[in-house]
């Protein structure tokens, strides 16, 4: 079989593994891709990714909920532990060599939909430093200082834990307004972000999904990968 | 016209008798910060000391004119007791409510102590009660609310462990289910023997937005019908978030009344459950009271009685920070708006009253 053929069968294979929830496919592609000397870069974005991206939909039409999320974040992690060591530096291009800082503000412990942008921010390349849950809100502008990350991610499941993100946003800004920041979370809508100041959002796991497929297409069109 | 007492008025609601005007309660936390710094404390506080925790409960509803009190506020009482503790905050500037800090990591790890219900905060929630009993005098209805088995659960293990386990160890999630049940079950009979006059659900967890309508049907519905048919009336299911899809479902479970959020489409829920139904519900507590000008407030509750709620209850707690000239214009607007009746419940004939 030609290389093209075999490379989009085994995109296919890791992107339905995803969408079926099946870790051990996920891991047995991942593997063949490595046997056969394939990119790993272009098996987690165009298969990986690209099943994760069906997923989003999914959610989308009520097909899938999060118990499923979750299963399927899992057959992508399967298949991510075995590619990621073997990404070879110049085909991820200088756009995904970023850092974010992710983490769900003090108050809330809730952590399922920041697991899930972390997930995807992993998926592109980038370098995350994940504080976890509960997170005290200068925890974060002391993490973006010192890795001079440039996303700074912060979720709140809760309207009651909301309010720190605003003060969060406002610390980070006022000592680097070129810190991209990202809420997400139940409670935060267009408004909210624009009143916080912040420059994205996403209101739900489907939603943290979809958006960071947003970031991650783009990445993959600046990049020239086709699905 | 009012001629019932709170107390009433909130009793006939639940037995769809008539009433004089649509009562102001919900069935959730609803304290404000103007009570707890009326009474010179901080929010921290109101967690741990029953005379704060019914103290800051009587303020509040006597501040606004609520038809009811409401303890306790946070969901960590039952975890905190079953030794997953608390983190309460108490050096936090903002308002922050309690969390579980360490949940079990798997069922297998599930440990629940008999003892539960004299151990941690457990004893202050039974005695705001009971302050609050004895301080309304009769006058004001007294609500108080337990987590639904599902939500208990993610309260205890961690969530994830919760919902793929819904798909990969269905039985062995059942029967944890199962156990949560009786547990809810004994506190929430515990605080109906301590004499409350409703008592709250809240299966917030369970949304579609988080689990599908058929894993609801499975894991949530038969456990809180089972949690329904073994309390006394009158009960309501809250659920938050999304419930457009299970709402039918919702009302089978035998709760009296059924309590949404904003998510719900409350013409579609009336059309498809009938003017039979108590509806309580659905505004943005967030949005309507701390948000938005105290002038825009009137339109919403008008907007939710209009569309067919039996009484105008906010989706989720009343954020302690609500505006004070916000919470003002919800419950004279729910008082004014809502003297003509609501598709279950009938108004008592002006005539009527004058002789009452």
């Amino acid at each position: 079989m030609a290389q093209g053929d075999l490379r989009d069968e085994f995109n296919k294979a890791l992107s339905d593994a995803v969408v079926n929830m099946d870790e051990d496919a996920a891991r047995e592609t991942a593997q063949k891709v490595i046997e056969e000397g394939l990119s790993a870069y272009d098996a987690i974005m165009n298969g990986l990714a690209a099943g994760m991206e069906i997923v989003g939909e999914l959610y989308d039409t009520h097909e899938y909920f999060v118990p499923e999320l979750l299963l399927c974040a899992d057959a992508l992690y399967a298949g991510l532990d075995i590619l990621k060591p073997h990404i070879k530096p110049e085909e991820v291009g200088t756009s995904a060599k970023g850092q974010v800082v992710i983490g769900t503000v003090q108050g809330d412990v809730h952590d399922i939909g920041k697991n899930i942008i972390k997930m995807m921010f992993e998926v592109a390349g980038f370098t995350v430093h994940d504080l976890g849950r509960d997170v005290p809100l200068e925890q974060f502008v002391e993490e973006q200082m010192k890795t001079d990350s440039d996303i700074v991610a912060l979720s709140a499941m809760m309207t009651t834990t909301m309010m720190g993100m605003k003060k969060v946003v406002e610390m980070i800004k006022a000592r680097n307004p070129h810190v991209a920041i990202m809420l997400g979370g139940a409670p935060v809508t267009k408004d909210v972000t624009e009143l916080f100041g912040a420059d994205g959002y996403a209101d739900s796991a489907g939603n943290a999904v979809q958006e960071a497929i947003k970031m991650v297409s783009r990445l993959r069109e600046m990049q020239g990968g086709t699905k | 016209m009012i001629t019932m007492t709170p107390k009433e008025r909130i009793a006939k609601l639940f037995t769809r008798e008539p009433i004089d005007t649509m009562p102001v309660f919900s069935g959730q936390g609803m304290v404000t910060m103007d009570a707890i710094r009326k009474m010179g404390i901080r929010f921290p506080q109101v967690h741990t000391s029953a005379a704060y925790m019914a103290g800051s409960a009587m303020t509040t509803a006597e501040l606004f004119g609520f038809d009811a009190a409401v303890v306790p506020y946070d969901m960590c009482t039952v975890p905190e007791a079953l030794g997953r503790g608390a983190s309460l905050y108490e050096q936090a500037e903002e308002v922050l409510y309690p969390t579980v800090p360490s949940k079990w990591q798997t069922l297998d790890e599930v440990e629940i102590d008999p003892d539960f219900m004299t151990k941690a905060r457990m004893p202050v929630v039974d005695e705001a009660i009971r302050m609050l009993k004895a301080s309304s005098e009769g006058r004001l209805a007294l609500g108080t609310w337990v987590l639904g088995p599902f939500t208990m659960a993610g309260q205890l293990v961690e969530l994830d462990v919760l919902l793929k386990g819904a798909k990969k160890h269905k039985e062995k999630l059942e029967g944890f289910l199962s156990q949560m049940t009786e547990l809810v079950i004994e506190v929430a009979r515990h605080y109906q023997d301590l004499g409350v006059d409703y008592l709250s659900i809240r299966e917030m967890g369970s949304g579609t937005d988080i689990i599908s309508p058929r894993m609801w049907r499975t894991f949530v519905m038969e456990n809180l019908t089972k949690i329904f048919s073994s309390l006394y009336s009158p009960t309501i299911l809250h659920i938050c978030g999304a419930t457009d899809m299970i709402i039918e479902m919702m009302s089978e479970t035998g709760a009296d009344a059924l309590s949404v959020d904003q998510k719900n489409d409350v013409v579609e829920s009336r059309k498809k459950l009938g003017d039979s139904v108590l509806i309580l519900g659905n505004f943005n507590p967030y949005e309507t009271l701390v948000e938005m000008d105290a002038s825009q407030v009137e339109g919403v509750i008008k907007k939710c009685i209009d569309e067919g709620v039996d009484a105008v209850w906010p989706g989720c707690d009343i954020w302690p920070e609500a505006r004070k000239e916000n919470v003002e214009a919800f419950v004279r607007t729910v008082r004014d708006y809502g003297e003509k009746p609501s598709p279950a419940v009938g108004r008592i004939a002006a005539r009527e009253r004058f002789v009452s």
